[in-house]
């Protein structure tokens, strides 16, 4: 149930999943409403920094929240996220499945039967044996890449080496061409989640040629590849043989999508506010609006009106690591979430219309079971008394100086942007702080190794799917600490009763009971203040002006084009 | 930097007028003065930096949230920059640090590498190109390799990478002087090496060694002198050169660190912001536009009373 950093960040900076609030939905400007009945036809351009892929179009390669944006064009799913704006974006629905999943009563066994009428893009019918093969190919040494769980949660994963030798995952059952039957190793209520990954997406043995299969993969969503060059662009064609009759969670208006991929974020956003030719039918996959970018737009009421809202469930924090001192001494940890500035850290981030204050390690949505709590409420701009009362108490009441780690780049909100806004405030309290640059490569692996991690820095937490467990667990669940690297939990925290409890409500199959356990977990771990939560950011981009319906989904805060018309 | 140059300057009797003509040249250039009196305000305002950010009543690392548009980016409020009476350059967007502050730390940066490089350019330079040009051929080959090899390095990239990898606990104002220096000596020591070779086979300084006198005194007494008055034209332009320098290193991250300021990493951190804040680039990058272009006039100037019938930098003019 981990991610590498750069997985992470991929899914922190590409998919940057938001939820609308108030202002989402349509963001058209001008001409008729939005009409689902009549909104086909057009060609939509996605311009992104990266392939929205992840350079290999290959679904068992493929590492995305909720499915991706233009990857669930093509690869249909078990399951998959409910394309609606708000608050319900955050549910997860069937997709190929007639529901989300049968769970056994200890949650370890999953059962899913397939709708009827499902058929590739070649006409042959889908059947539970595609799915099966799907899943089977993701554990090829030779398919690297994909999500992580896979290997995790499968009984007999972590030695299973794929199909292509002949040998079968015993715990994939297919009794027959309809119903698939998936047996865990252990309870995890949260499976309908992860089988919205394309992992769970059919793939016909016939056609299925290995490494070469991304070349030429077959659809069974409502497109069809007609050509992919890697990090360069990707053209989409309607598939004949989908229809809004056999899938009710994507409109494919657009007849034709092309993606260009590669460009400088500051160059999308400019071709998307000039909307110049083919750029009117724009939208960006993976590129927000900077500070910049946003303070000259909200000088124009058109450009406005076409800059999209979202949040994802990601929390930017000071994370401390309480074996290196001071921060072994929970008073000195209070100080500094006492000191913290975070109207400071906001502007940092990019000001009340990129990030929120955040008090909670959980996003504030309801999802993930957010309970509220202040325990150590600095309000907009420190407490600087309180915190050198701490300090004093802790033997520290001449001042105090510690080392903040960052990352050398500010795209993350872990830079020297808001670590210069936490030396500022910390000050304010006796604290000194020296910064400590790491740059980008290195940092992942000093911060996720109990050896080499800092005492105290910054960093960025967001989940693969919206719910307590995948936000809580890498971080607070001490049978995740790992001691050569790719560890999350950074104050090495491993508390009996915690650990029971993360296990307790994994086993509930109903997300609207868990949600109130993940909140309270959530509660009673940041009474330790092992962690100091800043920020929760807010995503705004741009469309381009013939954009219809387009919303920043609650699931990844990203542009669904599986939703959105250019007509 | 020429044979006549070097006539002049090795022709002893004629050097109590030389200073005064130069003098006359140099204050008859007209756009040298220019230079000159732009270049001694920035030396003095930025000496005078901490008593002149008293004066504003501001600091260069105080946040100031108040000022900013949160809403909107966190871009200043009020027009040129939220500049006021409080803080006469405006703010920098998304912290609210005053400008005006940080501008002049920014300057103290600028001279104080500049300046710091310039030593260490200096010392390299002549003990290398001394050492070269005096010190038989062995030497003379040797170091002239050295040099050769100091001129191209590609030095951008490895400044790049000692500055990156050099640990944080280093002051980095020293560090980029180091740096800077180590890469940008080749000229000076080119430069001297040749002087040197026209000036040993001199009259005077035979005689000098003839009459007994060690290696050491002849090069320190006899060959150096003459040597300064293209040193110090070539010193001049090494100045906004090493301006530069600092200001790009510091523009691509790798110069001085934050709370600290510097033109170069102003100007980085402005470059988004020229649309909606065009105050904030235009502060940094005026400054140094003015810095470096007044040490450049000036330098020319020296360059063109110490050597007439060199043609001016600028063209025509003598």
């Amino acid at each position: 149930m981990r991610r590498s950093a750069a997985l992470l960040t991929t899914a922190a900076l590409l998919t940057a999943a938001a939820a609308c609030s108030s202002d989402h939905g349509s963001s058209s400007s001008g001409g008729a409403a939005f009409d689902p009945k009549n909104c086909q036809g057009g060609t939509l351009y996605v311009l992104n920094q990266s392939d929205s892929t992840g350079h290999h179009l290959d679904p068992a390669r493929i590492y995305t929240s909720g499915g991706g944006s233009v990857t669930s064009l093509i690869f249909r799913t078990l399951t998959t996220r409910h394309r609606v704006p708000g608050e319900a974006g955050d549910q997860v629905v069937p997709d190929l499945a007639t529901d989300t999943g049968k769970a056994s009563a200890d949650a370890k066994t999953w059962t899913y039967h397939l709708k009827d009428g499902l058929k590739f893009d070649d006409g042959t019918p889908i059947t539970a044996k595609d799915i099966k093969w799907g899943v089977e190919r993701a554990f090829a040494p030779e398919l690297p890449g994909g999500i992580p769980y896979l290997r995790d949660w499968l009984v007999g994963g972590e030695d299973y080496k794929g199909p292509y030798k002949g040998k079968e995952l015993d715990s994939i059952q297919t009794p027959d061409d309809k119903t698939i039957i998936f047996k865990l190793r252990k309870p995890e209520g949260d499976f309908p989640y992860v089988a919205t990954a394309t992992q769970f997406a059919p793939v016909p043995k016939a056609k299925d040629d290995g490494t070469g299969y991304e070349k030429h993969p077959v659809a069974s969503g409502p497109y069809k590849v007609q050509s992919h060059e890697q990090d360069k662009n990707l053209v989409l064609v309607r598939n004949p043989y989908w229809s809004r009759s056999v899938d009710d969670q994507r409109l494919a208006c657009p007849d034709r999508i092309e993606g260009t991929y590669g460009l400088n974020a500051a160059v999308i956003n400019q071709r998307l506010s000039s909307s110049a030719g083919k750029d009117a039918n724009a939208i960006t996959a993976d590129t927000d609006l900077s500070p910049a970018e946003l303070a000259r737009i909200s000088n124009d009421p058109n450009l406005k009106k076409r800059a999209v809202k979202g949040e994802f469930g990601e929390t930017d924090y000071i994370a401390f690591n309480p074996k290196v001192k001071p921060f072994d001494d929970i008073r000195v940890r209070e100080a500094v979430a006492y000191a913290v500035s975070r109207q400071s850290v906001v502007n940092a981030a990019g000001g009340s219309s990129l990030a929120k204050a955040a008090t909670t390690f959980l996003p504030d949505q309801a999802a993930f079971g957010y309970q509220p709590y202040d325990y150590f409420p600095a309000g907009p701009g420190g407490d600087a008394a309180k915190a050198k009362e701490l300090l004093a108490q802790a033997g520290h009441a001449s001042g105090l100086t510690v080392t903040l780690a960052h990352r050398n780049a500010d795209y993350n909100h872990d830079g020297p942007a808001v670590a210069t806004a936490v030396q500022a405030a910390l000050k304010q309290a006796g604290i000194n702080v020296t910064l400590k640059p790491y740059d980008d490569a290195a940092y992942g692996d000093a911060i996720q190794k109990p050896s080499t991690e800092p005492g105290m820095f910054l960093t960025t937490w967001g989940a693969d799917w919206p719910t307590g467990g995948p936000f809580l667990g890498p971080i607070f669940d001490g049978r995740q600490i790992l001691k050569d690297g790719g560890n999350f939990n950074a104050s090495q925290l491993n508390d009996p009763k915690i650990n029971a409890e993360f296990d307790a409500i994994n086993k509930i199959t109903d997300p609207a009971q868990a949600r109130p356990r993940w909140g309270a977990l959530d509660a009673e771990i940041g009474k330790q203040a092992l962690t100091v939560p800043l920020i929760h950011p807010i995503y705004i981009r741009l469309t381009g002006k013939n954009v219809k319906n387009a919303y920043l989904d609650q699931w990844r805060g990203s542009y669904d084009p599986a939703m959105v018309s250019v007509k | 930097m020429t044979a006549e140059l070097v006539t002049e300057v090795g022709a002893a009797p004629e050097a109590p007028t030389r200073g005064r003509q130069v003098r006359q040249r140099l204050f008859a250039d007209r756009m040298a003065m220019a230079g000159l009196v732009v270049a001694v305000l920035m030396i003095v305002a930025a000496v005078a930096a901490p008593l002149l950010i008293h004066l504003e009543g501001q600091d260069a690392t105080s946040y100031h949230p108040e000022l900013l548009d949160s809403a909107r980016g966190g871009v200043p409020r009020g027009a040129f920059g939220g500049a006021s009476g409080a803080h006469w350059l405006g703010v920098e967007p998304t912290t609210g640090r005053d400008l005006f502050a940080r501008a002049l730390g920014g300057a103290q940066i600028s001279f104080l590498v500049a300046f710091g490089t310039l030593i260490v350019q200096i010392l390299l330079g002549v003990g290398v190109g001394l050492a070269a040009g005096l010190g038989g051929k062995v030497a003379d080959s040797v170091l002239g390799r050295l040099i050769d090899l100091a001129i191209s390095f590609p030095q951008l990239i490895f400044a790049i990478a000692l500055l990156a990898i050099v640990p944080s606990g280093f002051p980095r104002p020293l560090l980029l002087m180091l740096v800077i220096g180590l890469f940008g000596w080749g000229g000076t020591a080119r430069l001297i090496r040749g002087q040197v070779l026209s000036l040993k086979t001199r009259d005077y300084v035979s005689a000098a060694r003839l009459s007994g006198a060690s290696r050491a005194r002849v090069a320190v007494r006899e060959i150096l002198p003459g040597v300064s008055a293209p040193l110090v034209t070539y010193a001049a332009l090494l100045i906004p050169s090493n301006m530069i320098s600092e200001a790009g290193l510091s523009f691509l991250g790798v110069g001085v660190r934050p709370p600290g300021s510097s033109w170069g990493q102003m100007l980085s951190s402005a470059t988004t912001w020229f649309q909606a804040d065009p105050t904030y680039v235009l502060v940094p990058g005026l400054l140094l536009l003015v810095n470096v272009l007044a040490f450049t006039v000036l330098a020319d100037g020296v360059r063109t009373a110490l050597d007439p019938k060199a043609r001016s930098l600028r063209g025509g003019r003598r």
